[in-house]
């Protein structure tokens, strides 16, 4: 069944299609991988994701990504060995998400922790897009998580969806953190650490206007490269980067002073009025990202720690879960070193490493006392 | 379109789960390659999203909306408006949204139970942000004109705007306020915050106990 539809699906879309017979085969596929038998498709993948593919090629002709979307998501679950298991449509689900702006669909498989990748590119498309979903979703520290999987994720050249990821990881990490360090962690590949600065310029450069503290400052360098960040589709982060300033200039009063006029405060962060300094740090209360009281009576703004003891049920069940998840992430690693450890290949290398670097034959200088 | 679902949270007033509700009828009709989107309660989707404060997810239904339905549709432009204060931060101007139009049917009782949650979460910002915070501006937060705050103080009893769709609640807190201990200071038109202690469930089950064991057990092998 599943051979005889990839075949005719083959020939049919081989050629120029129009829009009619493009929904005709559209529908039939849906129909297809909803009512398909998991077991059956799993014994040909590859048949069945160039199905799947063709699919997504017709939705996206028909300027419909909405009608995949739900397809496809039963597509990967059929396909999956596990939840744990990324498949090659996980990024081709996300990008129809993304198009159809399902962001909060795609937030779904988002959430699962990924372990096992067939082809390298599935992951990082699954993480740029990803990270792009969570950023639509304001979820800054997950899409930063993403993001950084990608820029540090093994390469051997240089790849344009790690270049693109690297100028959002900037931005993200701009928004989240207030800060951005150009040294990548000495795990990732000599490639991006060589690499992706060179790449990415103006966002190197937009982080050190960041790292001076002078919004006007700022505004002055978007403003002149506002071309090549809007050519990127970044602006929009570009200016949540701006807005974010004013924010971290607050929190910097936080650790200086414990109380503070909000006319001081407008002044220091470079606000109109101590009004729209109130707003901000309002909104900033709201969100949970500062501790304080108003008192509008003196005009004044009183800092306070923050109120958390790590004592209240709630509290113990969050870290509770935390230990179980990283004890499972430990046993997991456990088991993945054991194997490599029995691998042939790893271990022909390693052994001949190891005759070049073992310290007895070594014919060590002879030392001069 | 099998809208029973959705007609059967709306009944049963469990509006936090409307916006999942119509997330995932959507996806369904859609993958069937139906044209649903002339006869969608966008309206009621949307605030489905504003009910439980995913503004970005409202955000984004609304730009994937096509543009001749929302000029056919002044109820889903008006649920818009709500969302879009919110957006901008804009605390008054939503309630300034939920009363400037005349809601349908469907759509009134969502819309009031929201604005009855709102005023709710704004005094929950005010409790947490302000220790003194003038009777102009609280009245703000809270829904309410001017004229009725300066009743406020001689009156003790929150008078409620004329408009309002739930006049109760506000009825309500405003008495709420003064019960827990807010205090009016008459000269300055400043109310002073009393910060209410909120307890948190601090006891533990035994089964905890077990779990511990088992952490060390694992750290030590």
């Amino acid at each position: 069944m599943l051979g005889s539809l990839s075949n005719k699906i083959e020939a049919c879309t081989a050629g120029p299609v129009t829009k009619e017979q493009a929904s005709t085969f559209a529908l039939i596929i849906a129909r297809f991988i909803s009512s398909c038998v998991a077991d059956q498709i799993r014994l040909a993948p590859d048949k069945f994701i160039s199905v799947c593919k063709r699919f997504k090629d017709q939705v996206l002709l028909l300027e419909e990504p909405l009608h995949g979307v739900a397809p496809m998501l039963t597509a990967i679950r059929k396909l999956q060995s596990s939840t744990e298991h990324l498949t090659t449509l996980h990024p081709e689900f996300l990008l129809l998400c993304l198009l159809a702006k399902c962001y909060r669909t795609g937030l779904s498989i988002l959430e699962e922790d990924i372990f096992e990748v067939d082809q390298p590119r599935d992951l990082f498309l699954y993480c740029y897009y990803g990270g792009m979903i969570c950023v639509g979703q304001k979820r800054f520290q997950k899409a930063l998580e993403l993001l950084h999987n990608v820029v540090t994720a093994p390469m051997s050249t240089i790849n344009a969806i790690a270049v693109e990821a690297y100028k959002k990881y900037i931005l993200v990490s701009l928004i989240l953190h207030g800060q951005f360090s150009t040294s990548l962690p000495k795990y990732a590949s000599s490639v991006a650490q060589r690499n992706l600065k060179n790449l990415c310029q103006p966002y190197v450069e937009l982080a050190n206007s960041y790292n001076n503290g002078k919004v006007a400052d700022l505004e002055t360098y978007v403003k002149a490269n506002e071309e090549k960040f809007q050519s990127d589709n970044n602006l929009g982060l570009v200016k949540q980067v701006i807005s974010s300033m004013y924010k971290r200039n607050i929190q910097r009063l936080t650790q200086t002073y414990l109380t503070l006029s909000l006319h001081d405060i407008a002044n220091t962060v470079q606000l109109n009025s101590p009004k729209e300094a109130e707003m901000h740090v309002l909104q900033m209360i709201q969100d949970g990202e500062i501790y304080a009281t108003i008192n509008q009576k003196d005009g004044m703004v009183r800092f306070l720690e923050d109120p958390e003891q790590y004592k209240t049920c709630e509290m113990i069940e969050r870290i509770d879960s935390s230990i179980q998840r990283l004890m499972t992430l430990s046993k997991k690693l456990t088991v993945m070193d054991e194997l490599m450890s029995c691998d042939p290949l790893y271990l022909a290398k390693a052994g001949r490493e190891r005759q070049r670097l073992d310290f007895d034959d070594f014919d060590t200088v002879p030392q001069k006392y | 379109m099998d809208f029973s679902v959705l007609n059967g949270a709306l009944a049963s007033k469990s509006f936090n789960r409307i916006a999942d509700i119509c997330d995932n009828l959507m996806l369904q009709v859609a993958a069937e390659g139906v044209a649903f989107q002339d006869e969608w309660p966008f309206a009621i989707h949307l605030l489905g999203h504003i009910y439980v404060d995913d503004i970005n997810s409202a955000r984004f239904l609304w730009k994937s909306i096509p543009a001749a339905i929302k000029e056919s549709q002044p109820e889903l432009v008006a649920a818009w408006k709500i969302g879009q204060k919110l957006w901008t931060r804009d605390y008054a101007g939503v309630y300034d949204a939920i009363r400037g139009f005349d809601w349908s049917q469907e759509t009134q009782v969502l819309v009031a139970s929201f604005s009855e949650l709102y005023t709710k979460r704004m005094f929950g910002l005010l409790l947490s942000a302000y220790s003194t915070i003038s009777i102009q501006d609280a009245a703000q937060f809270l829904g309410m004109s001017e004229d009725d705050a300066t009743n406020y103080i001689r009156t003790f009893v929150l008078p409620v705007h004329a408009k309002c769709i739930n006049l109760e609640t506000l009825n309500k807190f405003g008495k709420d306020a003064l019960r827990q201990g807010w205090t009016v200071d008459p000269v300055s038109q400043m109310l002073t915050v009393k910060k209410q202690a909120i307890v948190r469930e601090q006891k533990l089950d035994p089964g905890k106990l077990q779990c511990l064991t088992e952490y060390v057990f694992h750290l030590e092998h």
